[in-house]
């Protein structure tokens, strides 16, 4: 079949397809943790064959119409389904005006192929810390959906994300979609470096609300440390505005104060520079929008 | 294991399966379709890409039970009565394989490109083809290949960019 090796082949297991929320959270209350999510694949299968998972159960949940749901009710932001997928996202064009950061953080996840099965919320549940879309979903204020047992909750997708492959998620409990509160008036965008590999040795996520008083900015950093984070002091640096003076003092707190980690992808010294370059780049491509 | 029948280049093709096998097996050692490479395993090369449903997969990332009742296309099933497909002999015009190993997938990914997008820009063509590799390094003359199939449709001489090209 395959060349022997544990790379090519997956583990013994047991696949449900679903069609009904209840169904899947019939499943969930049955096997617990040893049963695993769905979406498109793309990280469940891959994690399979490292053998980093081995679940008895594969629950598929790309046909369950409740998960399916991409919403976004006027002035109500944007909720979007857990079996919702990059392409659905991107193509459909719901990010593209107000939440743009979003946009281009997924219009460079992988290639078409790969977003074709990848949903949102698979990629936000992968917590790899070097994945793109926690970033901009915190710089969005997003937050997830919950049901469980104990029936529903919703947490902010910033306190989400634990950890290197580590959600706020018990056994039998699922994420059902994300939602996005409305955007008015605001400027997004997003900017990585990968190096010339698929992952990011560093990503950054802005947000800058322009009108009135209350000015606010929101700048959160990615794949530098296990969990996204946000700099209050890059924050600080812009919110009046972004001019050349304010992008160099905001790209050198960036490399002074936003902690890093050495890894087999990158050395703390090398992403401290990146996160530079990257902040140089994302607010220069703002200011001249 | 259970039985699951896919539809294979318009046949229907029934064959018992284990739950953990991958689409990318059951086409290569399940019903012999031998043009759907294994290489990486893992997503990243492309070379096992298929079209389930109208869309581009990678096979290696899909399970077999996944494609039961399904329309699945590999190379042999884009070309009507054995003549080959503009793209397909504009590759073979262009030299656009080498060693042979990924020309499938790209000829399918490519005819699929220029399918929805009849008349693809450079940018066009490296976005949708991102998830591919050839490692004998045919890009070139990939993207000549491409450009003579967009501009044979409409009769335009060859853009600027890719004349340039073609004169390295």
């Amino acid at each position: 079949m395959s060349f022997g090796s544990p790379y090519t082949t997956l583990p013994d297991f047991e696949y449900h397809r679903p069609t009904s929320l209840d169904e899947v959270l019939g499943l969930l209350r049955q096997y617990g943790d040893e049963a695993k999510l769905m979406g498109g694949g793309v990280g469940l299968i891959a994690f399979m064959k490292e053998r980093l998972m081995s679940p008895a159960h594969v629950i598929d949940v790309k046909e369950v119409k409740e998960l399916k749901m991409l919403n976004s009710p006027p002035g109500k932001g944007l909720s979007i389904g857990a079996a919702v997928t990059l392409s659905e996202l991107l193509e459909g064009g719901v990010l593209k005006k107000d939440y743009t950061v979003l946009h281009e953080a997924l219009a460079r996840v992988a290639d078409p192929m790969i977003r074709r099965r990848a949903t949102l919320v698979g990629n936000l549940c992968e917590a790899i810390p070097w994945v793109d879309s926690p970033p901009a979903l915190i710089a969005l204020d997003a937050t997830v959906a919950i049901v469980g047992p104990e029936g529903k909750r919703t947490v902010p997708v910033s306190g989400f994300v634990r950890g290197p492959v580590d959600i706020d998620l018990g056994p039998s409990e699922m994420v059902t979609a994300v939602g996005i509160p409305q955007v008015k008036g605001a400027q997004g965008a997003f900017e990585k470096f990968t190096g010339g590999s698929e992952f990011s040795l560093a990503s950054v996520a802005v947000m800058m609300s322009n009108g009135g008083r209350n000015r606010k900015a929101r700048v959160v950093y990615g794949a530098v440390n296990s969990t996204p984070i946000r700099s209050a002091q890059v924050e600080e640096a812009i919110k009046d505005g972004i001019t050349p003076g304010s992008v160099r003092k905001a790209a050198d707190l960036a490399s002074e104060k936003v902690e890093c980690v050495d890894d087999v992808l990158a050395t703390a010294a090398y992403r401290k520079h990146l996160l530079k370059v990257i902040t140089v780049k994302v607010l220069r491509r703002m200011m001249s929008q | 294991m259970r039985e699951i029948s896919v539809i294979v280049n318009g046949r229907a093709r029934k064959r018992m399966i284990k739950d953990n096998e991958l689409l990318l097996d059951f086409l290569r050692e399940k019903i012999e379709v031998r043009s759907v490479k294994a290489a990486c395993w893992r997503g990243e090369c492309g070379l096992c890409t298929v079209l389930m449903d109208g869309h581009l997969v990678k096979s290696c990332l899909v399970l077999a039970v996944e494609a039961d009742r399904r329309d699945v296309r590999t190379v042999e099933g884009i070309a009507d009565d054995g003549e080959l497909t503009p793209i397909q002999s504009a590759f073979v015009r262009h030299g656009a394989a080498q060693c042979g190993f990924c020309t499938p997938a790209w000829v399918l990914a490519t005819h699929e490109l220029l399918r929805s997008n009849p008349h693809p820009s450079d940018a066009d063509l490296v976005e949708a083809t991102s998830g591919l590799v050839c490692r004998c390094g045919t890009y070139n003359q990939i993207r000549e290949a491409v450009a003579e199939v967009s501009e044979t449709k409409t009769g335009r001489q060859p853009r600027e960019s890719l004349a340039r090209t073609h004169r390295q």
